[in-house]
């Protein structure tokens, strides 16, 4: 019996040829695939004749977790060209590794992400001996553009140091003694012909070590635990999406280049990046002259030489491209140089450049695949094209309305809602929608069984991915679509992503507005049963703190009150009030923000009053002398801006605080006659944060102060326009000034 | 060169290893260099079979572009934030390139073509006339007769017509002396001149540059250093090595310098890990300014109270660097320790944040 074992990267050319021409020469009685081993019954599904990229999507939920993952496939993955190659050899195939549901693949979204990037040493050590820049330049460098004599033994010698003496992890141990079962079961079967292993390589060591000894009956496929549900589908897939993982689940970038890579080796796959993103600028009205070109090809071709490759490998082409297309200072590093997505600020030659390197390749299911359950799943309860009318007070309403806000979130085509309740707009509780029929429809449901076996479960997937990289507009638009579609709370990285956005926000307007409109749908979302949600707890919190930052930056004193801002900071008060406690907010810290804004000089007056109220609302009785806080702070040519930010924040506490009113009263009347005429829009704006009735209250209290035998109303109600009044009032003033000036009187 | 320089140029500093890279460098040589260019990369990011120390901390991918754009007949355009080494780098390049890295041009409002191309030695002029006797040669016509890379520090500070007189040495690889009659008014560039300009992004940018002067250089941007462990092992090491050269016995500690470094990586981004966005300060937050705030604060800790230095050190040195005379810089900086964080440095930075002056 001989067992050949094959380290490979996932989705890497060079290992896919060797894998394939390994199992062709060796002709093995099995073939052994890292891949999901309870799909070794559905092998001739697999292999029905597909157009990669495609992948098996599983989707498992417990009542405790719930967890979707791919095993993506390209025409150019090792374990795709093996598992063709061993079934035209003639080859038993085995899936050999844990299904995707296991608990030692919770945290893994891509089956085939680089395990060895969870054990960064050796890898970094490497990179800084060969002078590359990081682990995609260095497999490059070794690998991809090396002829391939000798490449097994170079893999073997690779990965042999990078696993060292690595200690894996408890999951990877899990899944390797998984594996080596599989491996030592199927050498005992064998009757001695030879078998082959395909698997990452980082796990090629361990397997070895441990195929040696133990149980070598077949090992039992493990089954979804009792309450669970465990499906898997083979799905439709793109480079794009291949291209999306980062992080520990990135595996191979820029499917794009390799697909050229592997269809017409280096050189031609060198020629098609530059002619690719060439075709993109030019798309794009980019100036590309052949003079730049010409830099760019000697470039890269002095880059290969100097760094000893045959041909331009991708980061020589693209370090070429770079150098000849932009000619000015870059916001941001070069994107091949670290690992990682795309930051914002990328140069768009740059942008256009990755666009280019990742393709645009979809994959297509044979005709006879099993469809996705989501397509059962739909087309079941769909129904018939026509318009409906959906009552939300009634459960059955709701449950209908919710399918449908799904579909649209999954972007099928043919489901449209004409009316329904929105935010902002009242109580709503009826909705319409309107369904055509489409031909679209059925490739959309496919596309979408990608990100999940039932309509909710899709849903979910495609919201969350729809928040990185999202503004505050829209992330708000996903919490309403995630209200709508009853998706449930998001989880995990979505929280980490949706406070990420609201961490980019930079306009506390628009900060204030987001953070009312979830406070209210965390406070009162009986209807779409979002009340309490944990989802919108993270982003009230995330949203109250990223306001009260931004309302410390805010500089460029006086200025005009800004509506919008006030209530933001009333925002920020509502939800330290209604959830301050509930949600763990630091009233502490957002105390000592106010006093600073109140305190300073540089901030815009309705910003100070606000911030004084804000703290003064919040302390409540424990506010010291709030009177003496006023009068500080009361500054006559910028009054009315500051009383509007106060008033706006801390009516109730003006009103019914001893003393405040008067003094606030002594305060008014002692202003110049010119600064009231100023400050008289602003006034009057800020006393517009009164309703009527406590407007009667401070008119009755005032001309009680006054002692006057005005009736209160007389205050409130002006019969003449205000313009005409504060003419009116300067025209006095004139009168006055020249009869002073003749010395009529003193 | 007298053994006393304060700091002798790169080709100095490191003779014995650029010596010993010559002599092992068996690989082709561009025509004009004094290494190859495999060599010239092991000179600057290191080789430690042959004990060559690595002088630049950054992609080396940014070394390989570099290298070949001086190799292709362009110029090199290094553009990048003050602090980010630029200027070193650009020693580095010219000293493995032709060996020589003082032919440098100081770029600044009071630059003139004179003291980029060639002025005279007026009392030779006037007893003998225009002659090369008579002529003094600065940088660029030196460079250009002995084929030699020419440094051009901070060009963008210079008038842009100054700016210009590069166009044609660059393009035509030809100087014209007007002055001067038969074969001697031309100078043509011999092989290995090049020049290698530095700009940084603060001052007035690359943008008032000509468009024929910008197409004749290639663009490299330095960037500050990407990764959080790396930074923080050099300031820690420089920062040490500056301590002990001041009579302080005790290392920086550790968590402290880490809550130096990611202030400093924070208001330099504009941006936390997470990628919240927060205050950019203007002033220069490079690690330089990082390893000389790491330096100040255990100067403060060892000379006042005998231990190395503590967060609350670091709030007092932070204004003076950080913020400088910027009082917008400073109400950033306050808002800034006003955030609170886990950990007991930062808590230390917190309960100190009242030290700041101002």
């Amino acid at each position: 019996m001989t067992v050949t074992f094959l380290g490979v990267r996932h989705h890497s050319p060079a290992c896919a040829r060797l894998a394939a021409d390994i199992v062709a020469a060796v002709r093995p009685a099995y073939v052994l695939v890292e891949g999901p081993a309870d799909m070794n019954d559905r092998m001739d599904e697999l292999l029905l004749g597909h157009e990669p990229p495609i992948a098996v999507h599983t989707g498992y939920r417990d009542p405790g977790r719930r967890h979707g993952s791919w095993t993506p496939f390209c025409d150019h993955s090792p374990e795709w060209t093996a598992l063709n190659a061993g079934r035209a050899a003639g080859a038993e195939l085995r899936f050999i590794d844990l299904p995707a549901w296991h608990p030692a693949l919770a945290g893994v979204r891509n089956r085939y992400a680089d395990a060895e990037a969870r054990y960064g040493e050796a890898t970094a050590r490497l990179c800084r001996d060969f002078a590359v820049d990081d682990a995609d330049a260095l497999w490059d460098h070794l690998f991809e553009i090396e002829p391939a004599d000798g490449l097994a033994e170079r893999l073997a010698v690779y990965f042999d140091l990078l696993r060292g003496d690595t200690e894996a992890g408890p999951d990877d141990t899990a899944r390797e003694a998984y594996m080596a079962h599989w491996v030592r079961a199927a050498a005992a079967h064998a009757d001695g012909r030879p078998v082959v292993v395909v698997t990452g390589g980082f796990h090629r060591p361990a397997l070895i070590r441990l195929a040696e000894d133990g149980d070598r009956s077949w090992p039992e496929v493990p089954r979804p635990p009792d309450g669970a549900t465990a499906r898997s589908y083979l799905v439709p897939y793109s480079f794009r999406r291949l291209d999306a993982f980062d992080g520990y689940q990135a595996g191979m970038p820029s499917p794009g280049y390799y697909q050229h890579l592997w269809e017409h080796g280096a050189a031609g796959a060198g020629r098609l990046l530059v002619e690719a993103v060439v075709a993109r600028l030019r798309a794009r009205r980019q100036q590309v002259s052949t003079a730049d070109l010409i830099a760019a090809r000697a470039a890269a071709d002095a880059l290969a030489l100097m760094r000893g490759h045959r041909h331009p490998a991708r980061v020589d082409v693209l370090d070429g491209l770079a150098g000849a297309l932009v000619s000015e200072a870059i916001e941001t590093p070069l994107p091949w140089a670290s690992r990682g997505p795309l930051q914002a600020g990328a140069h768009p030659v740059i942008v256009e450049m990755i666009a280019a390197l990742s393709g645009d390749r979809t994959g297509r299911l044979h005709r006879d695949t099993p469809l996705p359950p989501l397509v059962h799943a739909v087309l079941a309860v769909l129904g018939e094209p026509g318009e409906e009318r959906l009552d939300l007070g009634e459960e059955t309403g709701r449950e209908r309305s919710r399918l449908l806000h799904r579909l649209r979130v999954l972007g099928v085509p043919g489901v449209l809602r004409t009316s329904g309740p929105s935010p902002a707009g009242g109580a709503e509780l009826t909705e319409r929608w309107e369904l055509t029929d489409s031909d679209e429809r059925l490739p959309a449901l496919i596309e979408a069984g990608a990100y999940g076996v039932d309509p909710q479960e899709a849903a979910a997937a495609v919201l969350a991915e729809r928040v990185p990289g999202a503004d505050l507009d829209e992330l708000a638009g996903v919490l309403l679509d995630a209200a709508l579609c009853g998706v449930g709370e998001l989880t995990g990285q979505v929280l980490d992503d949706l406070a990420r956005a609201v961490g980019r926000a930079a306009d506390l307007g628009a900060l204030g507005r987001t953070l009312a409109v979830v406070l209210a749908m965390w406070r009162h979302g009986e209807l779409f049963g979002t009340s309490g949600s944990a989802t919108l707890g993270a982003v009230v919190r995330a949203t109250a703190e990223r306001a009260l930052w931004l309302a410390e930056g805010v500089r460029g004193g006086p200025a005009p009150a800004d509506l919008r801002r006030i209530e933001a900071m009333a925002a920020v008060r509502d939800a330290l009030r209604h959830a301050g406690s509930a949600l763990g907010l630091d009233t502490e810290a957002a105390l000592g923000v106010a006093d600073r804004i109140a305190a300073c000089r540089d901030a815009p007056p309705d910003l100070r009053g606000a911030a004084l109220g804000l703290a003064w609302t919040l302390r409540g009785h424990a506010a010291g002398d709030p009177g003496r806080a006023v009068r500080g702070a009361f500054v006559p040519a910028t009054a009315g801006d500051w009383l509007a930010g106060l008033f706006a924040l801390a009516r109730e506490e003006v009103l019914h605080t001893a003393g405040v009113l008067e003094l606030l009263d002594e305060l008014v009347a002692a202003m110049a006659d010119d600064d009231f005429l100023v400050a008289l829009p602003a006034l009057r704006q800020a006393f517009g944060f009164f309703p009527p009735r406590e407007r009667h209250l401070i008119a009755t209290r005032l001309t009680g102060l006054r002692g006057g035998g005005t009736s209160p109303w007389d205050l409130m109600r002006l019969d003449a326009a205000p313009e005409l009044v504060a003419a009116g009032m300067a025209l006095d003033e004139r009168a006055d000034a020249a009869l002073r000036r003749e010395g009529l009187i003193p | 060169m007298s053994e006393r320089a304060q700091r002798p140029p790169a080709e100095v500093r490191h003779a014995d290893e650029l010596a010993r890279l010559r002599e092992h460098d068996a690989d082709d040589r561009p025509p004009g260099w004094a290494l190859s260019l495999r060599a010239a990369r092991r000179f600057i990011l290191g080789d430690d079979a042959l004990g060559v120390s690595r002088k630049f901390v950054g992609d080396a991918s940014l070394i390989d572009r570099s290298l070949v754009a001086l190799a292709t007949q362009r110029g090199l355009m290094l553009v990048g934030e003050p602090g980010t080494a630029k200027s070193l780098l650009s020693e580095l390049l010219a000293a493995a390139v032709s060996g020589t890295s003082t032919l440098t041009v100081q770029g600044g409002a009071a630059t003139t073509e004179d003291q980029i191309k060639y002025s005279w030695n007026y009392a030779l002029l006037v007893a003998e006339g225009p002659s090369t006797r008579s002529l003094v040669a600065a940088p660029l016509l030196r460079g250009m007769a002995e084929g030699k890379v020419v440094r051009f520090e901070e060009i963008t500070r210079c008038p842009l017509e100054v700016q210009d007189c590069l166009l044609s040495p660059l393009s035509d690889r030809v100087l014209a002396v007007p002055e001067l009659t038969g074969p001697e008014s031309m100078v043509f560039a011999q092989e290995g001149f090049t020049v290698i300009a530095t700009a940084n992004t603060r001052d007035r940018g690359v943008n008032e540059m000509s468009a024929a002067l910008k197409r004749r250089f290639t663009f490299e941007t330095v960037f500050p250093i990407a990764d959080f462990d790396t930074e923080l092992l050099l300031v820690e090491s420089e920062a040490t090595a500056l301590l002990r050269r001041s009579g302080v016995t005790a290392p920086p500690r550790r968590d402290v310098l880490e809550v130096l470094v990611t202030t400093f990586r924070e208001l330099r981004e504009g941006q936390n890990a997470r990628g919240d966005v927060t205050d950019r300060l203007s002033g220069v937050m490079s690690t330089a300014e990082a390893v000389s705030v790491a330096h100040a604060v255990g100067l403060r800790g060892w000379f006042l109270r005998g231990e190395p230095g503590t967060a609350a050190d670091l709030v007092a040195c932070l204004a003076g660097t950080a913020a400088k005379d910027s009082p917008e810089d400073l109400a950033k900086l306050r808002r800034y320790l006003e955030r609170r964080r886990h950990g007991a440095q930062w808590k230390a930075l917190y309960d100190a944040r009242h030290l700041l002056p101002g």
